[in-house]
């Protein structure tokens, strides 16, 4: 049997034990975190409300370190790609993004980003199978345009217009662009908040106020 | 995981199965749970006062809501084919 057709056969085998479906929907329950903003900033609870977060973050990197140095079985990993054997893990990157969108990005710039790695990472995953990988990036750039959009309609016309095909075009290319360090999972949230958030200060410097008004109102 | 064996690739599915039992109540419960309070706080604050400026609770509820229900379907079934295997 040749390499190759040895590959297929390993690919083929692997997807038997793929835990793909429940990579999917860990991404989509990613989006339960926009409660976040639903809790009051003020007083203790502000002070909670980081540090719980942060917590948990901190937590997840120093299992990861542990298994990176082999103290831990890598198969008990699940959904873990070959790839990241030797380095930090997607969902480290994951929670990482999370965690610097919601406490450092104001939430207009940080919902959109989120439903981005939510809805928009797994959707092109999938459809890839479908569609091949050019329609599935297609897929995912109107699927993201959507949400900002949708977070944005607030927004006079123009800066709407604006902030969804920068921020699209942030969440696509975070997403296709292969960084050999940093995971997708962590680009496609932090790439589009970095761009709106440079375009949100140049804007505040010319005197335009463009963030629209809170969709998430503390209780 | 690509690099598994076939005895190795039984363990792994065995493992995956009880790992996808435990979490799934928590993958799925909880955005349902969140994107129907969102929708709840749309209309205690907003919609039954005529207050459009909750209105983006309810899309996003809405959004959360969809999102999941059409993941979870699919994830659902692929618990029960594992479970059918095992």
């Amino acid at each position: 049997m040749a390499q190759y057709q040895a590959d297929i056969i390993e690919q083929l085998n692997a997807v038997e034990v793929d835990a793909h479906w429940f990579r999917r929907a860990f991404h989509t329950f990613a989006a339960s975190f926009l409660v976040y903003y639903l809790i009051p900033s003020d007083g203790w609870v502000g002070a909670i409300k980081i540090i719980i977060p942060t917590g948990i973050v901190a937590c997840i990197a120093i299992i990861d370190y542990g298994r990176i140095r082999g103290e831990f079985d890598q198969r008990r990993f699940f959904g873990l790609r070959g790839y990241e054997k030797g380095r930090p893990a997607s969902y480290l990157y994951f929670g990482v993004g999370l965690l610097l969108l919601l406490v450092l990005v104001p939430q207009q710039i940080a919902i959109p980003c989120i439903l981005c790695v939510s809805f928009t990472d797994p959707l092109i995953g999938e459809s890839r199978y479908y569609l091949g990988k050019q329609r599935a990036y297609i897929l995912g750039f109107v699927v993201s345009l959507f949400f900002f959009l949708l977070t944005w309609y607030r927004a006079e016309w123009w800066v709407l217009l604006l902030v969804a095909l920068l921020g699209a075009s942030g969440a696509l290319i975070g997403e296709a662009k292969k960084w050999k360090w940093i995971d997708d999972d962590f680009m496609i949230q932090i790439l589009p908040a970095i761009l709106l958030t440079l375009f949100w200060q140049v804007m505040l410097l010319t005197g335009n106020t463009i963030l629209p008004p809170p969709l998430i109102h503390p209780i | 995981m690509n690099d598994a064996k076939p005895s190795q690739r039984e363990a792994i599915q065995n493992i995956l199965l009880r790992l996808e039992l435990w979490f799934a109540p928590i993958l799925i419960i909880v955005p349902l749970g969140v994107s129907l309070f969102l929708v709840w706080d749309w209309y205690a604050r907003g919609g039954s006062l005529g207050l459009s400026s909750y209105d983006g609770e309810l899309l996003l509820g809405l959004l959360i809501l969809i999102g999941n229900l059409a993941i979870d379907i699919p994830f659902l079934r692929s618990i029960r084919t594992l479970r059918k295997k095992g």
